[in-house]
């Protein structure tokens, strides 16, 4: 019985050593900033909202802060809410948690600047309540029905990736909720089968189909008819898989070898398979680590292939994880916040993208990341959205008006991922411009557009 | 292991009842909201009624889990396989159906068609289990451990890679299989979440009596034997082999019916719940709950899935940042606790405390009863 | 029931027969993708190199059941801290050149991880050390899923970086030898496993302790007779594991970048390592590793890469159906002994 109590002991000893040490411990993904912007903790000097759900604050507050400019507006308005959900952790959160970052980001702003106008000139504070949806379809559906029914939140942005996002979408489409989602499968946005436009749903991701055309492009400036394809055994991969197939079919194209590959291998057999297919270049479709590990295997038994990526590579890790030698020129299309710096001066989206590049690099401490980019643009959208509301409608009402918003005002918007110009029978908009070309030299990305190609 | 008798009968008849009425009170409240209260305000906004639903259909598929582990002994590491099996049959033959066997689209859309794939569904896991079972149930202990685990992973492979024929893909690879339509009854829909609620409470109900009545039934003894002692078992003429393939086939079946209900409840199936990971959080329900007893399954798999709420809606503000998976550490803490304080369970273990106060108690008292009668 | 020399015979005589089977349709598979004597034998190396990080991980698995009976699930764990505890102290500052930062990184993961595995079996196993085989396999199970959240905890999501031995880079040298590419990393690889089967050999033969281990494992009762406590055999099985598994991680790190989930898939597929080798000695485990490593490559290779865990599992079943008791076990089966018979 002794020996019992003593294990109990050293249990909870152990628990509270590690609850005291990662109490204040910067997680590996983000940086805490020093205030936490998310307005519900119940001490606030909030002006309007008495929630009686107070008690499920979901964000990470370290200790409930003094919210800077919470200053009671003298018409202070109904604050609105954001359902926010990435998948910050899981095997999708290499994408999520810059979402999750920019998310953050975003919400300190809105807090310093103590919300949005309306048109009817009352200020209302904007929440982003935010949820993990742990990459687990489950929890996703479980999470967003509780934005929906517990948080009354006016509009959705969750699904880092296309199968959570799937799963959103019949949840937000029978609960008639507005939702944007970060993910790339069109089929998010239209139904695949009968070719209409989901009402309720919109994404901000690039297609990987366009990403698959500036690869085909590429190649066949080149002169490359003769492709392998390999992907990561993940649903990102295989989709990159058959729009390239897609893709290449049209610009005549052949992929002679295709095959996925595991994130966690340590041996890549596909790399032989790639020697004796005979093909003349390899098309990876991978984020990283795992592109980074398929690289190396091939640079290995293979130096002189050259290698295209698709755009889920367009990160500084990437890069750093598979070492300068092997990664120099290494090309894929990508968005164009990561050389945003070598845009020409006419590009529309480049003073939002260098404003963005500076927030987040400053507000995280890390390079800036695609991925944050499309929890940007969905937040952003959702965010002006909300601020064209009037003051008078119901909960319904606005879930209905920010709707419309998103079909008809959003013409010509420059975003992080592109310039965005939704209407009733097109969710997303993104297409081949939204992407650019780049290449990796010096351990870096650069701008390498179609001109310079050789 | 206690046989049962009659007292514990009737006590599983109350347990049953008392079981019946509150998750009808839960559901009352969830669905009529009386005085605006709500589900989750009783719970501090943690249990909502897509959790009672979840807890409803994993109930469904833990009560074959415990009638394997806990009676029969037979360790199975792999029991999100058939779980997934359930789902993705429900899944494809309600969406794909058309392309893949040529069956009509006004069959696809009836009311009937889903009702049959599940049929279909837990006759297949049944007899899928009751094949492999035969020959891998013939092996013992760690051995067993480690075949249900490979079978866990090869059937979550299958569903994870994108397989097809014919050029047409089955199972959606990552991204799985969305539009899985609601469940019908002619015209009647069991939807919204409220009906939901009330259908998958009552077969969970039912799959609880049914397992209450396996135990005590000659299938039942003979498992308790063969837990026991399966060289004694087989002395006493019990057929090892054919009744441990029996329960492997039962709990899969079951396990395809919580499939089935949760592909209709979610609208899409992907990998991921089906993975080697589910697996294992099943085993820590079913410990947790208590392996050998019926109670254990609602008891086990209710308490992880709040456990799970707690952490994800508190954690977040004790450690900065997701607390996602970092609830995965105490659920292993928890997992390690229970196991050496209470390996029973925490049902069984709760009970059977309970039952030798009581008994104490009666003890005592009859000591000073005869000590205060007389005492000659 | 004794099998007569015969029996034995016929016995590997069947398991040769089933491996051939397995080699005709590859062979077949590999002529079809125009493969060469050349691609078979990088085939069979690659898988080698994987095999020997197997055989790493198998040999806790199998010191920790020979003594204890239990099939530690949280050997993987121990492969992961391995990995990223070198990685944490690599990456820390230090005023000793790099090619002495690393080993002495190596070396204090090891004592770490080794003290880690002390700790867990006192706090976990000891306690329960009577209890049932299912309430031992949960618990360890427990211990992996804490361990991987502890991971989680400290390290975060990310994939971390780590320098090949060789060039202390990210780029590791490759050799070229007859067309074939190898890694320095892979003779790294070799090299440990090698060096930790040569180590452990001379300790469970020529010292005291290990010839105690051994007593221990073939009967514990009589091992207790002549004074060997079960107990402190346990205490040593799991801290040995731990270091050997740390061993593995460390040495398979610069190859697969080092996260906190790297334990998972390494630790079942060393599981299915110590299966095929028979769980009953060091060398087995080495065998089975091997073994693994070298079939599941090639099989993956000529058929659909991507689905290469399949065929590690598929070979478990199959093994567990027709030859549980693996490469080199004798007489007691997994169908006929059942680890309740021990201690």
């Amino acid at each position: 019985m002794y020996r019992k109590l003593n294990t109990v002991f050293v249990f909870v000893t152990i628990l509270a050593v590690l609850l005291a040490a990662c109490g204040g411990a910067p997680q590996a993904t983000t940086v805490a900033p020093p205030e936490q912007a998310e307005t519900t903790a119940p001490e606030e000097t909030e002006p309007v909202v008495l929630e009686p759900t107070d008690t499920q604050a979901p964000e990470p507050t370290e200790a409930p802060t003094e919210v800077a400019t919470e200053a009671v507006d003298a018409q202070g308005g109904e604050t609105y809410k954001i359902g926010f959900a990435p998948a910050i952790t899981g095997p999708g959160s290499s994408l999520g948690a810059p979402e999750h970052a920019t998310g953050q980001l975003i919400a300190e702003q809105l807090n310093e600047q103590g919300g949005i106008v309306g048109p009817d000139d009352v200020r209302h504070p904007v929440e982003i309540v935010i949820y993990d949806t742990e990459t687990n379809p489950d929890v996703a559906v479980s999470v967003v029905r509780r934005m929906i029914e517990e948080d009354n939140v006016q509009v959705v942005v969750a699904g880092t990736t296309t199968g959570i996002s799937m799963a959103i979408v019949p949840i937000v489409t029978e609960a008639e909720v507005p939702y944007i989602s970060m993910a790339s499968s069109a089929a998010i946005v239209m139904d695949p089968d009968t070719g209409e436009t989901r009402t309720w749903a919109f994404k901000t991701a690039q297609d990987n189909f366009a990403s698959a055309q500036w690869q085909a492009q590429y190649l066949t400036d080149l002169g490359l008819t003769q492709v392998c394809h390999l992907s990561e055994n993940s649903g990102y991969g295989a989709d990159t898989l058959a729009q390239a197939e897609n893709a290449f079919g049209e610009a005549g194209i052949e992929i002679v070898y295709s095959d996925s590959f595991e994130r966690e291998g340590t041996e890549f057999p596909q790399v032989i398979n790639v020697q004796t297919s005979g093909c003349q270049a390899v098309v990876v479709g991978a984020i990283p680590p795992a592109s980074s590990n398929i690289s190396i295997a091939l640079r290995d038994a293979l130096p002189d292939i050259p290698i295209v990526h698709g755009h889920g590579t367009c990160n500084q890790e990437h890069i750093d994880l598979m070492g300068e030698a092997v990664a120099e020129g290494m090309v894929s299309p990508c968005g164009k916040v990561m050389v945003s710096e070598t845009l020409p001066d006419d590009d529309p989206q480049k003073d939002v993208l260098l404003q963005y590049v500076a927030d987040y690099t400053e507000f995280t401490g890390e390079p800036v990341n695609t991925f944050g980019g499309h929890g940007w643009d969905a937040l952003m959208l959702a965010v002006n959205a909300l601020g064209s509301l009037t003051g008078d409608l119901s909960l319904d009402e606005q879930r209905a008006a920010v709707r419309d918003y998103l079909e008809n005002e959003v013409t010509d918007w420059p975003g992080i991922s592109g310039v965005y110009n939704l209407s009733p029978d097109d969710h997303f908009s993104l297409g081949f411009d939204s992407l650019t070309f780049v290449k990796v030299e010096g351990g870096k990305w650069v701008f390498y557009p179609p001109d310079q190609w050789e | 292991m206690k046989a049962p008798d009659q007292n514990e009968s009737k006590q599983n008849l109350i347990g049953w009842i008392v079981l019946a009425a509150l998750v009808g009170l839960l559901g009352w409240i969830g669905i009529t909201r009386p005085f605006g209260l709500e589900v989750a305000d009783l719970t501090a906004g943690m249990v909502t009624l897509d959790t009672l639903i979840r807890i409803g259909i994993l109930t469904i598929l833990l009560v074959g889990l415990n009638l394997l582990m806990g009676y029969a002994g037979q360790v199975s590491l792999g029991h999100a396989a058939f779980y997934g099996v359930g789902a993705y049959m429900s899944a494809i033959l309600t969406t794909r159906a058309g392309n893949l066997l040529g069956i009509s689209g006004s069959v696809v859309g009836s009311w009937w068609w889903p009702w049959l794939v599940i049929v279909v569904g837990m006759v297949f896991s049944g007899s899928l289990a009751y094949l492999i079972g035969r020959p891998i149930l013939r092996l013992k202990g760690h051995y067993l451990a480690m075949a249900t685990l490979g079978l866990g992973i090869m059937f979550f492979i299958l569903f994870r890679e994108n397989l097809g024929f014919q050029g047409q893909h089955i199972t959606g690879a990552f991204d799985g299989i969305p539009g899985i339509p609601r469940l019908r009854i002619a015209g009647f829909e069991i939807w919204p979440i409220s009906r939901y609620y009330i259908f998958v409470w009552l077969l969970a109900m039912l799959v609880i009596a049914f397992g209450l009545n396996l135990i005590n039934s000659r299938t039942g003894r003979a498992l308790r034997a063969i837990h026991g002692s399966e060289v004694a078992a087989r002395a006493m003429g019990v057929d090892v082999a054919t009744y441990k393939a029996r329960i492997f086939a039962i709990s899969a079946i079951l396990a395809s019916l919580a499939g089935s209900l949760y592909a209709h409840f979610q609208a899409s199936v992907s990998p991921i719940p089906f993975s080697f990971v589910a697996s294992l959080e099943l085993v820590v329900m079913s410990a947790v709950g208590g392996l050998s007893s019926i109670w254990g399954a609602p008891f086990g798999v209710a308490f992880i899935l709040i456990i799970r709420e707690i952490l994800r809606s508190r954690l977040r503000q004790v450690l900065q940042g997701a607390s996602g998976e970092h609830e995965i550490i105490f659920y292993g803490l928890v997992l390690i606790l229970i196991m050496i304080f209470m390996p029973e369970g925490i049902t069984v273990g709760v009970l059977n405390r309970w039952r030798s106060w009581r008994s104490r108690e009666r003890e005592d008292a009859a000591l000073t009863a005869s000590s205060g009668a007389g005492g000659d | 029931m004794n099998r007569t020399r015969s029996d034995n015979l016929l016995r590997t005589a069947r398991f040769v027969a089933v491996l051939l089977l397995f080699a005709i349709p590859v062979v077949y598979l590999g002529i079809q993708r125009n493969y060469g004597v050349l691609q078979f034998a990088q085939l069979a190396l690659d898988g080698l190199r994987g095999g020997a990080i197997y055989a790493l991980i198998a040999m806790g698995f199998v010191m920790v059941f020979n003594v204890t009976g239990i099939i530690n699930f949280a050997q993987g764990a121990f492969v992961m801290l391995g990995g990223m505890l070198t990685v944490t102290f690599y990456q820390m500052e230090s005023s000793l050149p790099d090619r002495l930062h690393l080993i002495a990184s190596a070396v204090l993961a090891v004592i770490i991880t080794t003290l880690i595995g002390i700790l867990i079996e006192r706090l976990t196993i000891y306690p329960a050390r009577k209890s049932s085989t299912l309430t031992l396999i949960i618990i360890t199970v427990g211990v992996y899923i804490a361990m991987q959240g502890l991971g989680l905890l400290v390290w975060g999501a990310k994939a971390y970086v780590f320098p090949a031995f060789t060039t202390l880079a990210m780029t590791d040298h490759v050799f070229r030898w007859f067309g074939l590419v190898i890694k320095a990393q892979s003779f790294w690889i070799w090299g440990s496993m090698i060096l930790v089967l040569v180590l452990l050999a001379y300790f469970f033969e020529r010292t005291l302790l290990g010839k105690a281990m051994r007593a221990c494992s073939v009967n514990r009762h009589g091992a207790r007779l002549v004074g060997i406590g079960a107990e402190r055999m346990s205490l040593l099985a799991f801290g040995m594991a731990a270091a050997v598994g740390a061993i593995g991680g460390i040495v398979v790190s610069p190859i697969l970048r080092p996260s906190y989930d790297m334990g998972l898939s390494l630790g079942l597929k060393g599981f299915v390592a110590a299966i095929l080798g028979g769980l009953v000695s060091t060398p087995g485990a080495v065998l089975g590793g091997l073994l693994l490593g070298f079939l599941e490559n090639v099989a993956a290779g000529v058929t659909k890469a991507g689905m290469k865990d399949i065929y590690a599992f598929i070979l478990l079943i199959l093994t567990l159906l027709f030859r549980p008791q693996g490469l080199l076990g004798v007489g007691k089966t997994a169908v006929e002994s059942s680890s309740e018979d021990q201690g």
